[in-house]
């Protein structure tokens, strides 16, 4: 045999082995360790402080399950929140995160490590993210081998897709989603491979925690039953499936119905469905393989004909009955807007208006995954090739998550692991290639020598690079193919490998002029991979650092001499208020920032982020687009005590309320559309704007007169300049009747105005203001008596 | 003569001396300067006293009840002298107007001796903001009340009471009333940022039910204060004293208060930027504070309830060998997120690392190692109404004696425990209340750690890693398979 290097030769299987499993580890390790690291970003160049909006209430609710316990969590009832109505927090969110992080903290505790919970909350993602790369090592290592699956683990390690859910801070349910998802899919991988009842179990155990964690678990409970349908029809049903799916469904659907959020969802809504009619399929069709092994095939064609036909029309009939008669949820808002992308903004303006649920745009999948978006297709139609049970997952997971991945940008959470593992079988079939240092023989192919090969291109898969051959197939080589045990005859990883190499290919005639010769062919490919590879690195790197990691609750900007300067606008208004007004006073703000209000400021909301009611999310966005005296009696109304804005106009803060205002004005119009009619705030030529040109209307709501009050004046007399928006604000600056203002921020991002009382004679509050102010009354002139008489 | 048997004689002749109607001593002049400012008024009273008997040596200075309340510092010294003299208060009479308190000088006068006896007293909340609401771009106006005689159990030839504020401006104050026994010609006056009562001529002894019936009257003053009255309401400070890490680590709690007349109407950032940018800040408003850490720290970190607080800026000086004098420190310019306006509140936490051998000294003849904590950071012109100062030692010390500059309200030991620790760390707190910078000294706490405590934490870690090992170890061996899979396949 010819090689195109010289591989040592005195080396024990034994040896080999040892030592790849060792680079395994290390290179395990050392992959972890890149992923936490690479997450560190947002804590280095800020602090450790809890990012975002979700986030605070998950933080919040983490800290009121550390110190005062699970039960205590389980039955609270928040009266801040969405004042005065208040939210059963214990029935109405995902208590996996929290339970995690307060498992996390008794145990350090425990430990006598008193490690303050945020710094638990803040680190969680990057940790949960290594175990990510341990679980995709896991699951790749089922499609294709341990190679594969080293760099699957390297590629989600620091792939910005997920990355940008899990840096350091972001404490949100994604954070340990991703980790619960990709072992859930290796548990399953590995019950259909071994028709084992305990990988069954422990997929259902990490579906549970799933189901605690996160609402994307429907990805799961609809993945796997899809799964297992495509095999059906592909005819690859087998007592593996049977028993692997029935493990996994039954377990795992009852532990689903433990959370209190969740409850009777599993067997009422349309979502679930398509899991249980698979469960219902298999049992039907694992009758009819009994009843095959009994009857005679002729009558058996009759039957299963006759039975099909029967169960498919009960079955859909007893499914509209349940639909139409409401036993079963139909589809909800969120779900039809996944396939219609325009469905949200015509019908549901809230969802509409989350940034992450806009469809993805282009740039945004190189963006998240550079090469790996090129490979992501070569590496699936990889998996054709062999196409056992667990690649046809793959091909379903991928065409599954990319369309969803299109549909919301959110979504693209779900992709990256697909696009990992599938890029990753393709990269490392690239490389099995070159690296392998057989050249192909002109002279006569013997088995023995395609063997050898495989042999050690295997052992390239441990060891990254140094190839080592063996005379005969080393034991782990057999365990694997053992373990594969695929419905194909051949064992997968030699197939595999075989058809990649272009040795000898299945077809029969070997194609001898087929392959690499040489040294310099190998090395231009596989220097060419490296620098592809370490391109990657530099790529994932700077969007990290750059895109990823602010935690939006603290701003930076760079000061002239190139040293960074903090802009805590946020904190400092928040703790002024947390510091300087009554406990109980209730604070109005756009819902984007309730979960801030109430997590930083600690003060009663009237909307956060949690937006089960709409019609309240309408009643602050009607009071912020009326005029004073339409919003007053709103205000006084729900008690509010403060209102708060975010104006970004001063520093140019594109994110601020003005720039939303459009979203309040139609989710209020949505509610009161005789009221609030949103083209009545843009100019007659169509145009939004907040100059001298503005609309009467957009000048008179309150979130303009609170944006804008004393705005101008800061300017001293020269011509005021909002710098989001770039137009010149009025020099006759909006005044305020009904509300005072009480704090603005250092760069006045953060302003905050007091309702007022109502006037204690009882004039409305403008004549009171007015006369306070010493102006006197207009009279209106009497109407002349003799022309009324006339 | 030992001390200690003559103590209860002159102990008796004290209460004679100040029952009985022969006094042993008479004050010349007592001369009584009250330097005004915020939270903090300083009061030092010269007493020039003449013993009238041989062998007096117990002087007995007198205060109103209400100013003994607001005392928090009570020092006395013989003039041009630095140690102070042992002080001795007397049992509280509710039933009275006038409080005692007993010093020993330092050694007994004869008949017709002199000396100058200097009375340094600090005051906390004696003053209050009037008006008490303020608006942002307003004045800030205090008021101090105080009696205008010093009391005493002697007569006294001449008295004089001068009260000095920070800022000539003055706006008003009390003329006394029914004192023409005692003044010649006018009882007060002014001039410039000082007004003086008095003098007052051959008073008898004041501290009388009659005489403070008859002449004692309180004398007010409204002046202006450019500076913001700063409270500090509660500071937690916790030293935790590391032996492995070379390393003295102290965190503040802070909960800070403007006590200055609260902020009438909003604040209004507008005028805020606009006073500050013609470098015209309003005296009620404090913006920042300038603190003095020690030298050589570390690692400090400013936070409070929600995060880190990125406005302040510190200049670190250099460590200072524990055995040479200096006065270096490292400036802190502490700027809260938001200035504090009159009756705003804002809590925060300071902390940092210093290291171990600039305030832990090992003394080997005993084996003990001696520590200094500072009870607290000097925060100019501020009161602290509560303070609590913890003392962490390390794990396993023992013999723990200490010594705190002046007696706590209370003291105990606790334990503590924090990484690493197995058994805890016994924890000294003290507590304090009214503070002020007179009360910036150091506890003395003294231990012994043995070797055995010291190898602890590196054996409980290596205990806890060996412990993970092993079981992976075993657990890597157990073939918990209920059926063995055949072997060749």
């Amino acid at each position: 045999m010819t090689t195109a290097y010289p591989l040592p030769s005195n080396l024990s299987p034994a040896t080999v082995a040892n030592t790849a499993s060792l680079l395994r580890i290390v290179a395990l390790a050392l992959i972890s360790g890149a992923a936490i690291a690479s997450r560190l970003f947002a804590v280095i160049n800020f602090e450790s402080i809890i990012h975002e909006f979700d986030p605070w209430f998950n933080y919040r609710a983490t800290r009121v399950l550390a110190s005062q316990g699970f039960y205590e969590f389980w039955n609270w009832f928040d009266p801040t929140a969405w004042y005065p109505l208040g939210r059963v927090v214990g029935g109405t969110v995902y208590p996996g995160l929290m339970a995690t992080s307060g498992v996390i903290y008794n145990f350090l505790h425990a430990l006598n490590l008193p490690v303050d919970i945020r710094n638990v909350c803040v680190l969680l993602a990057p940790g949960f993210s290594a175990l990510t790369a341990w679980a995709t090592y896991m699951f790749t290592k089922e499609m294709k081998d341990e190679s594969a699956g080293l760099l699957a683990a390297a590629f989600i390690g620091i792939v910005p897709g997920y990355i940008s859910r899990s840096v350091a801070g972001s404490y949100d349910n994604e954070a340990i989603a991703i980790f619960l998802l990709m072992f859930t899919f290796y548990c399953w991988i590995k019950a259909l491979k071994q028709g084992s009842a305990l990988f069954g179990t422990i997929a259902a155990i990490f579906y549970f925690y799933m189901v605690a964690a996160w609402g994307g678990y429907v990805f799961i409970t609809n993945m796997i039953p899809l799964h297992a349908l495509v095999l059906i029809l592909m005819g690859r049903f087998s007592s593996r499936l049977y028993v692997g799916y029935s493990s996994w469904y039954a377990i795992g659907t009852l532990a689903s119905m433990q959370v209190p959020f969740v409850g009777f969802q599993p067997v009422k809504t349309s979502e679930h469905m398509g899991a249980l009619a698979v469960f219902g399929l298999l049992q039907i069709v694992a009758f009819g393989q009994l009843v095959r092994s009994h009857v005679s095939s002729a009558q058996f064609q009759k039957l299963l004909y006759a039975s099909v036909v029967a169960t498919g029309i009960l079955g859909t009939a007893v499914f509209g009955l349940l639909t139409y008669k409401g036993w079963i949820a139909p589809w909800t808002g969120r779900f039809y807007s996944l396939w219609d992308t325009g469905y949200a903004k015509k019908y549901i303006p809230i969802i509409a208006s989350v940034s992450e649920h806009q469809p993805t745009a282009w740039p945004s999948f190189f963006m998240d995954l550079q090469f790996l978006i090129f490979l992501f297709p070569a590496g699936v139609i990889l998996c054709f090739r062999e196409l056992r049970d667990e690649h046809i997952f793959v091909i379903i997971y991928a065409v599954m998550a990319s369309y969803f991945a299109g549909v919301m940008v959110r979504l693209m959470l779900t992709l990256t692991p697909v696009v990992c593992v599938a890029s990753a079988v393709a990269l490392s079939t690239l490389l099995d290639t070159y690296i392998d240092p057989k050249e192909p023989d002109t002279g006569d192919d013997t088995k023995s020598e395609s063997e050898a090969t495989v042999v050690s291109a295997s052992g390239t898969n441990g060891s990254s690079f140094s190839a080592t051959p063996t005379p005969t197939p080393s034991k782990k080589i057999k365990k694997a193919a053992a373990a594969a045990a695929a419905p194909l005859p051949t064992s997968g990883i030699i197939s595999d490998l075989v058809a990649a190499t272009g040795g000898p290919t299945r077809r029969g005639e070997p194609i001898k002029t087929k392959g690499i010769f040489g040294m310099d062919s190998r090395l231009i490919v596989i220097m060419h991979t490296l620098a592809m590879l370490s391109f990657f690195v530099f790529h994932c790197t700077w969007v990290t650092s750059n895109a990823y990691s602010s935690p939006s609750v603290v701003l930076a900007s760079t000061n002239q001499d190139g040293s960074q300067h903090i802009i805590d606008d946020f904190r400092e208004a928040y703790y002024w208020l947390r510091q300087n007004t009554p406990e109980d006073a209730v604070v109005m703000s756009w819902w984007d920032y309730g979960y801030q209000i109430a997590g930083m400021a600690d003060r009663p909301t009237l909307v956060d982020n949690n937006t089960w009611n709409n019609t309240h999310i309408a009643t602050v966005g009607k009071a912020m687009s009326s005029t004073e005296e339409n919003a007053y009696p709103i205000l006084r109304k729900h008690d509010v005590d403060y209102v708060l804005v975010i104006f970004g106009g001063l520093i140019g803060y594109s994110g601020d309320d003005i720039n939303k205002f459009l979203w309040m004005v139609r989710i209020a119009q949505g509610v009161w559309p005789d009221e609030i009619q949103e083209p009545n705030y843009f100019t007659p030529q169509g145009e939004y704007r907040i100059d001298d040109m503005a609309s009467q209307t957009m000048k008179n709501s309150l979130m303009y007169k609170m944006s804008y009050y004393r705005f101008a004046e800061l300017f001293g007399g020269n011509q005021a300049m909002d710098r989001v928006r770039q137009q010149q604000v009025p020099k006759v600056g909006p005044t305020l009747d009904y509300l005072d203002e009480a704090f603005t921020s250092e760069n006045w991002i953060v302003r905050i105005y007091q309702v007022k009382k109502e006037d204690l004679l009882g004039r409305d509050l403008k004549s009171a203001n007015a006369f306070g102010q010493g102006k006197k009354r207009k009279r209106t002139k009497p109407v002349p008596r003799r022309r009324a008489i006339v | 003569m030992p001390i200690w048997s003559s103590l209860p004689f002159f102990l008796l002749l004290s209460v004679v001396s100040t029952l009985a109607s022969s006094p042993s001593f008479e004050n010349t002049a007592v001369v009584r300067t009250v330097e005004l400012g915020g939270a903090v008024v300083h009061v030092t009273t010269t007493y020039a006293i003449k013993a009238l008997e041989d062998g007096s040596n117990v002087y007995t200075i007198a205060f109103s009840p209400d100013e003994r309340k607001k005392t928090s510092w009570l020092e006395a010294k013989i003039k041009g002298q630095q140690n102070a003299l042992p002080i001795e208060e007397r049992l509280f009479d509710a039933e009275r107007d006038y409080h005692f308190v007993d010093i020993t000088l330092p050694k007994a006068l004869s008949a017709n001796k002199t000396t100058n006896l200097v009375v340094e007293t600090i005051l906390t909340h004696a003053t209050h903001p009037w008006p008490e609401t303020a608006g942002q771009k307003d004045d800030q106006a205090l008021k101090y009340t105080t009696d205008l005689f010093v009391l005493s159990p002697y007569s006294t030839t001449v008295q004089r009471t001068k009260l000095r504020t920070l800022a000539p401006r003055i706006i008003s104050f009390t003329e006394p009333k029914g004192v023409e026994d005692f003044a010649t010609e006018g009882s007060a006056s002014k001039s410039g940022a000082t007004i003086v009562y008095g003098p007052f001529h051959n008073l008898p002894p004041s501290a009388t039910q009659k005489f403070i019936k008859t002449y004692q009257q309180p004398m007010t003053i409204h002046y202006f204060h450019d500076q913001p009255v700063l409270e500090i309401l509660e500071l937690k400070r916790a030293v935790e004293i590391s032996h492995w890490g070379a390393n003295v680590n102290t965190e503040d709690e802070i909960t800070m208060h403007n006590a200055g007349p609260a902020l009438k109407g909003h604040f209004s950032r507008l005028d805020h930027q606009t006073q500050q940018f013609y470098k015209k800040p309003a005296p009620h408003v404090l913006p920042a504070i300038n603190l003095h850490l020690p030298a050589g720290i570390r690692d400090t970190y400013f936070y409070d309830l929600i995060g880190n607080v990125s406005t302040s800026r510190l200049r670190v000086a250099p460590s200072l060998p524990k055995n040479k004098q200096g006065s270096q420190y490292s400036l802190l310019e502490l700027r809260p997120r938001y200035p504090l306006l009159g009756g705003w509140n804002y809590t925060f936490t300071l902390g940092w690392n210093a290291p171990a051998a600039d305030s832990i000294s090992y003394d080997k003849s005993t084996g003990r190692y001696i520590v200094e904590v500072p009870i607290m950071t000097l925060f100019p012109g501020a009161v602290i109404n509560d303070a609590e100062v913890k003392v962490i030692l390390p794990e396993g010390a023992t013999d723990v004696e200490f010594s705190p500059p002046f007696p706590a309200l209370e003291n105990r030991i606790s334990t503590h425990i924090t990484y690493l620790d197995t058994s805890g760390r016994p924890a000294l707190t003290f507590e304090y209340k009214d503070l002020t910078l007179k009360h910036a000294q150091n506890i003395y706490v003294s231990y012994k750690v043995s070797f055995a405590a010291h190898l602890k934490k590196p054996f409980a870690v290596a205990t806890a890693f060996f412990s993970v090992f092993g079981f992976a170890l075993i657990a890597r061996r157990v073939n918990l398979t209920i059926h063995p899979k055949k072997k060749a396949l």
